[in-house]
């Protein structure tokens, strides 16, 4: 993903824009007009599972990913919900925000094309139809449209805001976890991802005052957060690196055993975050990841202990009895470092915090800090699917950070095969069933709807700032 | 050249009234230059105010980029000074108002000049930025306290001060957000935005909640900073757009037009410093040659061939050495040894002309320079241009550089630099270490400008190498100057450029006497015109 930021000119392809769509296109003020490619009109006969009277739903018949995510596009993606978030304003009228915005498409073949930008949502629309991407990304908001790029000269082609983001990525929690390695995830090692939540969400809001937070799923094993208030996105590079560095405590790469250095005093904001990982850590660590019940994860912990009579002292304690209770041995190794510190005052400052130190190693959060300190980095868009778990990547409320299960999230098939019991069971004569979308027939419809709650909390913001201004 | 008062400069830089050295003018030597002068100026003084206040800068950020001790920066940046923009602190008791008065108006004068030159493109504007904040930090750091306060109570700067009441329910939180904080209850606090203080956001050495961040007294230089930089950064705008509007000035465009230039480095067109080069002086002057051109140099000779970006890059690099075409289209043809000369006449003949400017358009291309080296054109699979600190995997750049016997310490160095992306000083630096050597030297006495020796003061030129045939130039000079001091200053060495090859003796004799061995007829009546553009085999 790193090299997601570099320009792909060769490999993107121009698209000409169609002739008698000017700016401005849209004169009603009635947001639905902008959808008149409604899903309601698009082809049914396209759905395999609808062809004769039997729905087909159990997963081998599911067809291939090719087949799902036209479907998905086609159904079920809530396009409304989410032409609205990215326009940034109450009109229905295609924003700045909307317009300048580049999307970026990664179609099967993994080819990318950067710099896509859309005058109207069915433009989009019929574009995301058309292509059949994979999945795609949203990049940042330009000073013009990213399309138009080539009227100017480079320089003058520039990110002007984009949402503060974070993404944290299971894999770099592969040295400290052993429930699972690489792709998997489970819901032992998901924990990692609730306390990443909880410590940045709160940081966010308390510390930098942002309201609009948005956790999304990544798909497979790991988060996003959008933060889309006005402020956020305003940011410049050298701010969105001053939160990450704010933020980051562990620090180095794998020839880096202890990778926190912590100050004898802790920051307010890291007090704070300590508090959450005391409430997981030992369920965490000693419970899930069994860090101290086997020789060989128990390691990870003793070779970094600055001194090193106090680790071979512990290790041949826990050798001699390797069946005690992880709380017995974590308790041995705090009086050990105790006594040691009672014994030689000289050591007081290598040894005091070191249990600490590695509750955070152990338990902080892990950010991919390229993406957020870049404004024109690119990041996956909430509501794509996963293209190798064939997941929706749904956003998490944050108030239900403890109960995710990252096994939850809908895939296309199930989804297929709720829309067609839903429309077995309602009559299409039936006048309710019609006006409803696809997506709100199925499961994603709670997931909709919580985003949606988001956008209102960002829309009466907008509405007062609008009044406040007159 | 110009006597009398330019009277478009006045209008420019004042509203036409006459002023005196004001007393209050100038109160410390800091200055957020709010105000344009109210004075008159020559037009020679207009130029030559620009030019030393832009010595000032590139010293200073060349300084900072080389990553010296404060002690070797705080030398380096204060020769540059005392050279060319002196600023006298109040507190020196030899100088007299009337020259504090002075430095201080060459001082504010110098600025709106370059802010003139500077605010015509986004790219000019965030160099001069960048550059006036550093300048304006070093001062600010380097003066009394004393002057600090007098000079921050003139600026009504509105930051909204903590109560005391505040200070008390946040007690805790300040004192743990600092690990300097002292006596919260003494220590005056101010409320900003995070945003305008990164520095010590990103370092948590400062409480934020809810998006304000309480900033203590003695972190201020951090706001002061950020004012000046945010100001600087609007005016500027607002000049880039002014600017068209006196266009048609005929007499002060030309000068800024020319000062803006400056930081872009010199445009090296064919300079011949070394003389007229024959075909076959190139092997031998090898050795001047900065890594990238002796490595397209070497995979030349071995592979016999080089492809088009190769031959662009080494080719117009020959050009701006002093390479005449006809000794062009030899040293091509003579290099390319496996194909024979009716095939290079169809295929690379046409190609070298059109980079003299021969050919086709006929626009006389001129020799690379570092940056778009670096920045274009990147090279693939099977080519061999490009900059090696840029280009070359960590493993392969270290064994070229232990193959020119660079020890470990400074290999080390260099690689760190790279790692930095600061491409440029690594070569600067291999120019340094490799060039110390060359002359017989300690590389340890040539870092970051400072060095006992008249040629070791020549290596560590204070300048960063932004072109290659600045690297190759200063070698060559470097050299010669060399040589002239072991011979005691025989006329051979004294000779300027130009004088040809001839006064050039030392590790690399150049051998006059190949001179003309070749004899070759005018490639250009033998290739047709129809030959294709860019040929690339």
């Amino acid at each position: 993903m790193s090299d997601m930021d570099i320009d792909h000119d060769p490999r993107e392809r121009q698209r000409t824009v169609e002739a008698g769509q000017p700016e401005g296109q849209v004169e009603k003020d009635d947001l639905d007009h902008l959808f008149d490619l409604d899903d309601s009109e698009l082809d049914k006969v396209d759905n395999p599972w609808m062809t004769g009277t039997k729905p087909i739903s159990s997963n081998a018949d599911a067809g291939d990913i090719h087949q799902q995510l036209m479907l998905y596009y086609r159904h079920f993606f809530p396009f409304k919900p989410f032409f609205q978030w990215l326009n940034y304003d109450i009109a229905p009228k295609p924003s700045k925000s909307f317009l300048n915005r580049e999307i970026c498409w990664t179609l099967m073949d993994d080819t990318f094309i950067r710099f896509q930008s859309y005058r109207t949502l069915e433009e989009f629309k019929n574009d995301m139809i058309r292509l059949n991407p994979a999945k795609f990304d949203l990049g940042a908001i330009y000073n013009i449209r990213p399309k138009d790029r080539h009227m100017v000269r480079p320089t003058a082609f520039i990110p002007v805001a984009k949402e503060m983001v974070f993404d944290i990525d299971m894999t770099d929690y592969d040295e400290i976890r052993t429930c699972c390695k690489g792709a998997d995830v489970c819901n032992k090692c998901w924990e990692f991802m609730t306390v990443a939540m909880k410590i940045i969400d709160v940081a966010m809001r308390d510390d930098f005052g942002f309201k609009h937070i948005l956790w999304v799923y990544s798909g497979r094993r790991g988060i996003h957060c959008w933060i889309a208030d006005e402020r956020a996105r305003k940011l410049n590079n050298d701010q969105r690196k001053a939160i990450v560095s704010y933020l980051e405590v562990i620090k180095g790469g794998a020839q880096q055993g202890k990778k926190v250095k912590l100050p004898n005093t802790l920051h307010p904001s890291l007090s704070r975050s300590f508090e959450t990982i005391q409430e997981h850590f030992r369920n965490l660590v000693f419970e899930s990841q069994e860090i101290l019940s086997e020789p060989e994860n128990w390691e990870k912990i003793l070779t970094l202990i600055p001194d090193e009579g106090v680790q071979a002292r512990i290790r041949q304690s826990w050798e001699d009895s390797p069946n005690r209770a992880p709380s017995l041995k974590w308790a041995e190794l705090l009086d050990s470092i105790g006594d040691e510190i009672a014994q030689h005052s000289a050591k007081r400052q290598a040894l005091e915090h070191f249990p600490r130190d590695i509750m955070f190693q152990f338990t902080y959060p892990r950010l991919d800090d390229k993406v957020s300190t870049n404004i024109n980095h690119l990041l996956k868009s909430p509501f794509c699917v996963h293209p190798k778990t064939g997941r929706v990547c749904v956003p998490i409320p944050i108030e239900d950070c403890e109960d995710f299960d990252p096994s939850s999230p809908p895939t296309v098939p199930q989804l297929v095969q709720e829309l067609n019991q839903y429309d077995a069971t309602h009559p299409t004569s039936d006048d309710d069933s019609n006006k409803l979308q696809d997506w709100q027939k199925t499961s994603l419809r709670k997931h909709v709807e919580y985003f949606e709650r988001f956008l209102k909390g960002l829309s009466r913001e907008m509405r007062e700032k609008k009044q406040k201004g007159r | 050249m110009f006597t009398q008062h330019n009277r478009k400069s006045r209008q420019l830089l004042a509203s036409g009234i006459k002023s005196t050295y004001d007393d209050d003018l100038y109160p410390t030597r800091l200055n957020f230059y709010r105000e344009p002068p109210l004075l008159e100026i020559s037009i020679e003084e207009f130029e030559q105010f620009a030019l030393d206040r832009m010595q000032v800068l590139q010293a200073l950020l060349t300084a900072q980029m080389r990553n010296l001790t404060p002690e070797q920066l705080d030398k380096a940046v204060n020769e540059a000074i005392r050279k060319y923009m002196p600023m006298s602190p109040n507190s020196k008791s030899n100088t007299s108002h009337r020259q504090l008065m002075e430095e201080r108006r060459k001082d504010h004068i110098s600025h709106f000049i370059l802010r003139l030159a500077y605010s015509r493109s986004q790219e000019l504007r965030s160099w001069f930025l960048r550059a006036e904040c550093a300048l304006f930090r070093y001062r600010f750091e380097k003066e009394m306290l004393k002057d600090q306060l007098e000079f921050l109570e003139k600026q009504n700067l509105s930051w909204k001060k903590v109560s005391d009441e505040d200070k008390r329910l946040l007690r805790e939180k300040l004192k743990t957000s600092s690990f300097k904080a002292g006596n919260i209850d003494e220590e005056t606090y101010f409320e900003v935005d995070f945003e305008r203080v990164t520095g010590l956001v990103g370092r948590r050495q400062v409480y934020i909640q809810a998006g304000k961040a309480f900033v203590r007294l003695s972190d201020q230089v951090v706001l002061v900073l950020d004012e000046f930089k945010e100001r600087l950064s609007h005016a500027l705008e607002v000049t880039g757009r002014a600017l068209p509007r006196m266009d048609e000035d005929d007499r002060l465009m030309p000068v800024l037009n020319n000062i803006n230039k400056q930081y872009l480095g010199r445009e090296f067109t064919s300079s011949a410093i070394a003389g007229e080069i024959q075909a076959s002086d190139v092997d031998t002057l090898k050795v001047h040659m900065p890594l990238c051109m002796e490595h397209l140099h070497d995979e030349l000779r071995r592979e016999k061939h080089t492809r088009h970006g190769g031959r662009m890059q080494y080719g117009l690099f020959l050009k701006g050495m002093g390479l005449s075409l006809e000794q062009a289209l030899i040293f091509w043809q003579m290099a390319f040894e496996k194909i024979t000369p009716e095939q290079f006449n169809k295929n690379y003949a046409y190609n070298v002309r059109h980079t003299y400017g021969m050919e086709g358009k006929r626009t006389d291309y001129t020799p690379y320079s570092c940056k778009s080296i670096i920045m274009n054109n990147a090279p693939g699979p099977g080519d061999h241009h490009g900059c090696p600190f840029r280009h070359f995997s960590a493993p392969n750049l270290r064994a070229q550089l232990a193959a020119h016997n660079v020890d470990e310490f400074d290999t080390d160095d260099i690689i760190h630099k790279v790692q930095q992306r600061h491409y440029q000083i690594a070569c600067t630096r291999y120019y340094e270490v490799t060039r110390a050597k060359m002359v017989g030297i300690s590389p340890e006495n040539v870092k970051g400008g400072l060095s006992d020796s008249a040629t070791g003061s020549m290596i560590a030129s204070q300048e960063v190498i932004e072109h290659p045939n600045q690297f190759f130039e200063q070698s060559y000079l470097l050299m010669k100057s060399k040589n002239a001091e072991s011979e005691g200053g025989a006329a051979s060495g004294a000779t300027g450029a130009g004088e040809g090859m001839d006064g050039v003796t030392g590790p690399a004799p150049l051998d006059a006497t190949v001179k003309g061995r070749y004899t070759y007829k005018k490639a250009g009546a033998s290739i047709s015109s129809n030959v294709q553009h860019d040929i690339d085999m």
